[in-house]
């Protein structure tokens, strides 16, 4: 069984009668990349600032490395986090910025502030002050904070707004080398599917403040994949049809009345006949297929 | 707890409003040696306590003289006075660097929302608000033991003995009016923690005592009150007292007085603290 890092237990937050966030449970364990995904007021922030105690949840609780997230104490140093805009000392540098930081989380070698600037790309603005970065300078910076201290849990809120198409694939690539190398967990939020899948490795969409899916990489790929839907009473005899007449193994059972056939994508006339001539009762039988905006979409519209 | 006040200081020293602060306390207590008055600030003129100028004739001629020659020629036909006393009858003053140095440690904070990077992966509330508010402490004692010394020598060494106390009276008068002036800083603290941005709590901070001392006095006179504990223990004019041979039962009063004021603000700063949101 893996280590848990985060369990949230039915957290919600209000405002007033305004739910920000509605009864949310999530299990975050050691090693995910966990993407947290939703429009623009779904409680993605307000989740990230809950569990980074930077604001108290209206009720429900969460486990942060196995302690009570009001208490964490020790606990705490062994996250990063960067939560909405990056912010800091104007005029201050960015080492400078980092220095404070590190001091303040009880550092005695100041050697990780430069390989933190090293892996965000700021070496050369290490002595540029604060608040003459631009927005994606400011967003490198709030990265390298985060991952300053080595920490085990990192939390990052939109962290790729404001860079540039090169900026968001190096991120992305430093992403994966923490996660993989230092074994660092991860919840990363985006309103854009597509830039989350390219690094996580499971995924929560949040609408209206309401855990809608959550669901790993290989689930969304199915849920998204191209591919030919068979609907039937009788899956046991179908999946040894499209083994034995049309040789292929490449299909998955979804659940007790659909299989779903990665192959043949074009041929689904050749498919029925083989069906039928088994007296296979065919439920439903079409080609289906989209892209993770249009799943994603797809799935909000289901909720509303 | 150590770490984060360790880090505020790195930073404060780092800045230029520190060294700014520091230069003009040196830069008022050399004007107010030089010119041997002290200056003051607010409603109330807490030299007409410390000071001692009966003579009705002398302040007449001290209004009517222009150049700083003649102002100190008629200070020294007085005779000698206890000029660092009198000024430490006016550390009212320091009211306006306290709100720097909570501007400097706290509000800073608020203003470029850095405190969400503190509470979300190094301390907790607690801790936060405890280490900012022991820092604002020690950086405000330090600016009273400063002003209060830095004036004293200089005082001694330009005005002469006639003009000074002993090193241990100005020590008497610094450490009984601290109760008060930690009151003072708590308020300033408790404003930071419930305004928290910069421009809401210099909005509040800056005017508050002048607005206090006219809405009470504006009362007190309108409806012929009898308010002697209030000219008393008003914190202007019993700062001032405090510097001029007080009563034991006077100093134990406003340091009861000034620990009611600790504690008061501090469980409504901490309070307001606890409960709010970080944005």
């Amino acid at each position: 069984m893996s280590d848990i890092i985060l369990k949230t237990n039915h957290l919600t937050k209000k405002y007033k009668e305004f739910k920000a966030l509605d009864s949310v449970s999530i299990t975050i364990n050691k090693g995910d990349i966990y993407g947290l995904i939703g429009r623009n007021g779904a409680g993605k922030t307000t989740l990230m600032k809950i569990i980074t105690t930077l604001t108290n949840p209206t009720s429900g609780e969460f486990e942060l490395f196995g302690e009570g997230g009001s208490e964490l104490t020790e606990n705490k140093r062994r996250i990063g986090s960067l939560i909405e805009n990056p912010s800091f000392f104007p005029n201050l540098t960015a080492y400078e910025n980092l220095k404070y930081y590190a001091i303040q989380k009880g550092m005695v070698d100041f050697k990780p502030i430069e390989e933190s600037l090293q892996l965000v790309g700021l070496v050369d603005a290490r002595n540029k002050k604060f608040k003459n970065f631009s927005l994606g300078m400011k967003q490198r910076l709030g990265i390298a904070f985060a991952i300053l201290d080595h920490p085990d849990f990192i939390i990052l809120d939109e962290p790729i707004n404001g860079l540039d198409p090169i900026g968001i694939s190096d991120l992305r690539d430093t992403f994966k080398r923490l996660n993989e190398e230092k074994n660092i967990t991860i919840l990363i939020s985006s309103h854009i599917l597509s830039e989350l899948y390219a690094v996580a490795s499971r995924f929560c969409i949040l609408e209206k403040g309401s855990v809608v899916k959550e669901l790993s990489k290989e689930e969304l790929d199915i849920e998204c994949s191209k591919c030919v839907v068979i609907q039937t009473d009788n899956l046991k005899k179908t999946a040894t049809i499209l083994e034995k007449e049309l040789n292929t193994t490449n299909y998955k059972v979804i659940d007790k009345k659909e299989i779903r056939l990665y192959e043949h994508l074009d041929q689904i006339s050749k498919i029925s006949k083989a069906l039928s001539k088994n007296d296979i009762n065919i439920l439903g039988l079409y080609e289906t297929g989209i892209t993770l905006e249009e799943y994603f979409k797809s799935v909000i519209k289901e909720v509303n | 707890m150590m770490n984060l006040i360790k880090a505020d200081l790195y930073r404060i020293l780092k800045g230029k409003a520190i060294y700014i602060t520091l230069i003009i306390i040196i830069g008022m207590s050399l004007v107010s040696v030089i010119g041997m008055t002290p200056g003051y600030i607010g409603m109330t003129s807490a030299t007409e306590s410390t000071l001692n100028i009966e003579d009705e004739e002398m302040r007449g001629m001290l209004l009517e003289v222009n150049d700083l020659k003649g102002v100190r020629d008629i200070m020294k036909s007085l005779g000698g006075y206890e000029l660092d006393q009198a000024v430490i009858g006016t550390n009212m003053n320091l009211y306006y660097f306290f709100i720097i140095i909570v501007v400097l440690i706290l509000c800073t904070d608020f203003s470029n929302k850095s405190i969400k990077n503190t509470l979300s992966s190094a301390i907790s509330r607690k801790k936060y608000y405890w280490s900012k508010a022991i820092l604002i402490f020690l950086i405000c004692t330090f600016l009273v033991l400063f002003n209060n010394y830095f004036f004293y020598f200089v005082n001694l060494l330009v005005n002469g003995k006639d003009f000074a106390s002993s090193f241990l009276d100005v020590f008497k008068s610094t450490v009984i009016q601290f109760p008060l002036i930690y009151g003072i800083i708590s308020l300033l603290i408790c404003f930071a923690f419930l305004f928290k941005k910069t421009a809401a709590f210099n909005t509040i901070s800056i005017p508050f005592v002048m607005v206090v001392q006219l809405i009470v006095y504006g009362i007190i006179n309108l409806f012929r009150i009898k308010a002697d504990w209030f000219y008393q223990y008003e914190i202007q004019n019993a700062l001032a007292r405090l510097a001029n041979h007080p009563t034991s039962g006077y100093v134990l009063n406003c340091a009861l007085l000034g620990v009611f004021y600790i504690v008061l603000f501090h469980i409504i700063g901490y309070y307001a603290f606890k409960n709010t949101e970080i944005k």
